[in-house]
């Protein structure tokens, strides 16, 4: 125990804790991932999955099934589960929960701004948002040219206000610096959810610290690799980097400047707890890089669930769940294209 | 004598036939063989993709991204419908142009047309190139053009994507090279055909 947590937190935050160890008990098995391993159509699928907590999702939807379709609905399950804890929940678990979804909604609005950039429809943009990151003026980020624009006209009543702070010019929006500002708004939004969590201290700053600081490292490392071989200039790319986790600040001097995989490899491997993700890597390879990260996400956010009275387990389930869909998707797209034997290349068990 | 002559003759165009005979089977041949490899690169060029979804999220890479604004083709294909020396047309990809030198390269195009007979055209970096003597300048434009290319998914995009991109180009060059076979195979077959009927 950190600060006796278990003489107050089941005053206003013991009924959502059972709540979510109780959806955390819906998750998927490794029994239940190799039934679905062993589909031979979408329609398998559905049937093996209306066993299960996503049952009463899928029943009614008519064959043809496509894997966007199985997503969707899965997403949907998820999404009116954490819409439950939220209207539920009291401060300062509902501020905690609402931070928990900023990160759809910035990729909500790169997405529209993008898309609208590109002449796309609005109404076929905004049916692809994720519905945990959606508010109220969403639309009108169409009608933006720049920044200043996107702040005055729509961001500045949202909880993303504050982020835009370092990524306010009167530019006009192109590829490059809408990328540029999805990571930074992310960035800010990372190290103010950061500061929340130590501000509430405890067993829940304890164990959202070590979970953001993952967040930040992989998003730093994922960045680098992304950025390697385009137009990002060193110091852009650093400035993209969050100002806290492991890799926080000597890790980042050396990713900023790593120019191919070996020199990533080379700059993670002194930091133990990502030797052990890049030793699983031949040389120059990248391929399975995300699966060995997401597979250290999920082992850190079950660790969350050991122990009671902390926040933390809320935000270990959205981002477990979360898995569980990349997990169903994945295995619908093999299974679509008659590819059931690279179904394992990206699931990651859970349990 | 003329028996002989009449003998040499008829064995030549046996072996004339069976020459056109063997071309068939060979051009036959490698088509199934480009069909199996085609089949191949996409499934995996599919797969590719779905994994960079998985990497990327769906949010970033789906058809909702695709840019709608008008622009010139990147990758083009030139069709040369044969001429005097030859009756098979030609299929030739130009990939990674950009949009000056597309409409540099049309301009030559109808430039040559306009001239005698049509030439076989390189790729435009291959040719810039060899003008250039500079390789690495036309791998530098390429890149470029790739990327260019990649940019209505972000910037910052997975390797997978990328990965995804160089299988579909592989597919594609795939698809030319099974067009220009195709006219070979057809124009074997025709060989035959009259060698049946001249039978």
């Amino acid at each position: 125990m950190y600060g006796f947590e278990a003489l107050t937190f089941n005053i206003h935050g013991g009924y959502l804790e059972a709540i979510v160890r109780g959806y955390r008990s819906g998750l998927l098995t490794a029994a239940d991932y190799n039934n679905l391993c062993q589909c031979e159509t979408l329609d398998d699928i559905k049937m093996h999955l209306s066993a299960t907590e996503y049952g009463s999702y899928l029943q009614n939807e008519p064959s043809p099934l496509h894997t966007t379709t199985i997503v969707e609905k899965c997403t949907l399950k998820l999404v009116d589960e954490y819409k439950h804890m939220l209207t539920q929940a009291t401060e300062p678990l509902s501020t905690f929960l609402e931070y928990i979804t900023y990160g759809h909604m910035i990729d909500n609005v790169v997405l529209i701004v993008t898309g609208t950039l590109h002449e796309r429809d609005v109404q076929e943009l905004l049916e692809k948002c994720h519905p945990l990151g959606m508010f109220d003026s969403i639309a009108t980020l169409a009608v933006a040219q720049n920044m200043r624009e996107l702040y005055r006209l729509v961001l500045v009543d949202t909880p993303l206000a504050p982020y835009f702070s370092e990524c306010i010019t009167s530019e006009d929006l192109d590829d490059m610096n809408i990328e540029i500002m999805r990571n930074t708004l992310y960035k800010a939004y990372l190290e103010d959810f950061y500061r929340f969590c130590q501000k509430l201290g405890g067993a829940t700053a304890e164990i959202m610290s070590d979970l953001l600081a993952f967040e930040a490292d992989r998003r730093a490392v994922n960045i680098t690799i992304n950025s390697i071989g385009t137009e990002l200039t060193r110091d852009d790319r650093r400035k993209l980097y969050s100002n806290f986790g492991l890799l926080y600040p000597y890790g980042h001097e050396e990713l900023a400047v790593c120019e191919d995989m070996d020199q990533v490899r080379g700059a993670m491997e002194k930091y133990p707890p990502y030797q052990s993700i890049f030793s699983k890597l031949s040389y120059g390879e990248s391929q399975i890089l995300d699966k060995a990260f997401y597979e250290e996400e999920v082992k850190r956010l079950c660790l969350a669930f050991e122990q009671q009275f902390h926040y933390g387990v809320f935000f270990a389930y959205m981002r477990l769940g979360e898995q569980e869909i990349r997990n169903l998707m994945w295995i619908s797209e093999c299974v679509a294209q008659n590819q059931k034997s690279r179904v394992h290349d990206s699931v990651v068990f859970i349990f | 004598m003329q028996t002989s002559v009449d003998g040499n003759q008829s064995s030549n165009e046996i072996a004339g036939a069976d020459q056109n005979i063997l071309n068939l089977l060979d051009s036959m041949d490698n088509y199934l063989i480009l069909v199996d490899s085609l089949s191949s690169s996409l499934r995996q060029g599919w797969l590719e993709l779905a994994s960079a979804r998985y990497s990327m999220g769906a949010s970033r890479v789906n058809s909702s991204l695709f840019d709608l604004k008008s622009h010139q083709a990147s990758t083009t294909l030139q069709v040369d419908n044969g001429g005097i020396d030859t009756e098979l047309p030609c299929f030739t990809l130009c990939k990674w142009t950009s949009s000056d030198e597309a409409k540099l390269e049309e301009d030559e195009l109808l430039k040559n047309k306009s001239d005698s007979p049509p030439v076989q055209h390189l790729e435009s970096e291959e040719r810039k190139a060899e003008e250039s003597g500079s390789p690495v300048t036309a791998n530098n434009h390429v890149e470029k053009e790739r990327f260019k290319s990649l940019s209505m998914f972000g910037t910052l995009v997975s390797p997978k994507l990328r990965a995804t991109q160089s299988t579909f180009e592989t597919t594609l060059e795939t698809l030319v090279e099974m067009s220009n076979l195709r006219a070979s195979l057809l124009c074997a077959y025709d060989h035959v055909q009259k060698d049946r009927k001249t039978d």
